[in-house]
């Protein structure tokens, strides 16, 4: 049997241990966060001559994998012109898109630079670029639905991409869409090929989604020819490069890049190869 | 069929990630839930506490929140882990606190018999743990860590939430590239695959273990 004597040494030693243990996480907890996120990191990056980007590559057409796994799509060329011309190699670093804001901030990764839609509650954690590339909301419906603008959505049910740009903007301007869907409410999916397959079932009578992927996704399905894509109130979003705030540095330099490449025609070439031609637009 | 094959040598570059990630929480949880299965049974009070204590939070909080606590949360307050460092650490805690509660359902299972005859044939506490209990335990508690490593198998597609890719992550990539639900097919069989080896494994092995029978 153990005595009690020591017992109470071995109980006494482990309750210490734990409280310590306790005090000296709750003094990392209470402070200050990483200190080197908050400064300017663009002699880093110059210096070490790379920059690791965050992307969800499973965003077609912005930046996804090919069937041999390599990294492609319109963000992907853009950003390796960059940063080609400014003489630094990207790193693309994988991420799960709802933990974007902390990956930046944590210093996990440096830019983020994927389809990002500049709105005003991400200005708050983050700074943006310039806007290189302007894009519209659309809603997509099946040309048999007899739905030709957004009031022909009273009582329907809409589809959105959980997290998007579109959700807030859906959210912010009621009175543009969401006022006349079915319970005022949309449904939301992780990715934007479960809601294609939705409204192909017409579970879904319309899908709230960015022009440019919504055109990637009905040149994929088997009969493109059955959608029909409408424009309605929604202002254009712009896609920005997401920045930490204090990379002042970082942010002249990706601000003068995409300058010269928009001047010089660059940005138009690549918009014309990943989102194809214009196609005919219902005017509401 | 040939265009369900086009999926493949992506997904089995998401392959590697999983397996890793598989075998790394197996070889780390086993250990550390013997320990905590012991803990549990310690003499001392403020030990039976501090291992319910972890062992109540690990089951308690679901492993997509460890995960994301692990990696996110402490980098924050300055301890940054790398992905696949913060991925084998969680799932390790996590996982070795679910078999801490199959060893020690193991170990009461052992009856007290066996520790006193090796209490009067003079062994030390020791040798009684890995020459006589240890033994017992292992051959009582295959059925049920079974089940756990079957779950490991599908537990393995959480690690999106940090960003490494697995062959579930490679799945939805080519299911939104190529707007179809196929790739999803091809990752189903394989997880069905993987967990058909497992089990393969764990029959066999019980089968050695039950000669005495």
């Amino acid at each position: 049997m153990i005595s009690k004597k020591r017992k109470i040494i071995v109980n006494s030693v482990v309750a210490f241990f734990f409280f310590v243990g306790v005090i000296w996480a709750a003094i990392i907890v209470a402070k200050p966060g990483q200190m080197s996120a908050r400064e300017d990191q663009w002699s880093r990056i110059q210096k070490e001559k790379t920059i690791t980007i965050g992307l969800d590559d499973t965003f077609v057409p912005m930046g996804f994998r090919d069937k041999q796994g390599k990294l492609v799509g319109f963000d992907i060329d853009l950003a390796e012109k960059v940063f080609a011309n400014l003489g630094i190699k990207v790193k693309w670093q994988t991420i799960d898109w709802s933990m974007k804001e902390t990956e930046l901030n944590t210093g996990n990764i440096d830019a983020l630079w994927n389809g990002y839609t500049k709105t005003p509650e991400r200005a708050k954690q983050v700074a943006f670029s310039k806007s290189y590339h302007e894009s519209n909301l659309t809603l997509v419906v099946n040309k048999t639905s007899g739905i030709h603008r957004f009031s022909d959505m009273t009582g329907k049910t809409l589809g959105i991409q959980t997290g998007s740009s579109a959700e807030t903007d859906l959210n912010t301007h009621p009175e543009i869409l969401k006022n006349y869907l079915a319970g005022q409410q949309a449904v939301g999916y992780d990715t934007f090929d479960k809601a294609f397959t939705d409204l192909n079932a017409k579970r879904l009578d319309g899908l709230l989604v960015d022009e440019d992927y919504a055109r990637y996704y009905i040149e994929h399905q088997a009969n493109p020819e059955n959608y029909a894509l409408l424009r309605g109130g929604f202002k254009p979003s712009e896609d920005v490069v997401g920045l930490r705030k204090g990379d002042k540095g970082l942010q002249q330099a990706i601000n003068r890049e995409l300058d010269r490449l928009q001047k010089n025609g660059f940005i138009r070439n690549l918009e014309a190869r990943w989102f194809g031609p214009q196609p005919d637009l219902k005017k509401n | 069929m040939a265009n369900l094959m086009s999926f493949l040598p992506g997904v089995l570059a998401g392959l590697k990630m999983t397996l890793g990630v598989f075998f790394i929480t197996i070889i780390g949880s086993v250990p550390l839930g013997i320990l905590a299965s012991l803990g549990m049974k310690s003499p001392y009070f403020t030990i039976r506490w501090l291992v319910n204590g972890y062992i109540w939070i690990m089951r308690g909080t679901p492993l997509l929140l460890q995960l994301i606590f692990i990696y996110y949360g402490l980098a924050t307050v300055g301890l940054p882990f790398d992905r696949f460092e913060a991925a084998a650490f969680a799932f390790i805690i996590n996982y070795a606190a679910y078999l801490a509660e199959i060893f020690r359902g193991g170990l009461q299972a052992v009856p007290q018999g066996q520790f006193d005859a090796a209490k009067v044939l003079g062994l030390s506490k020791t040798q009684t743990f890995f020459k006589v209990v240890l033994p017992q335990v292992i051959k009582i508690v295959v059925p049920s860590f079974g089940n756990e490593v079957v779950n490991l198998v599908k537990d393995t597609s959480l690690i999106y939430v940090i960003g490494l890719g697995d062959i579930l992550r490679a799945g939805s990539i080519a299911a939104s590239r190529e707007v179809t639900l196929l790739p999803y097919l091809l990752v189903g069989v394989i997880y069905l695959l993987m967990t058909a080896i497992v089990t393969l494994i764990l029959r066999a092995s019980e089968k050695r273990l039950n000669v005495w029978r």
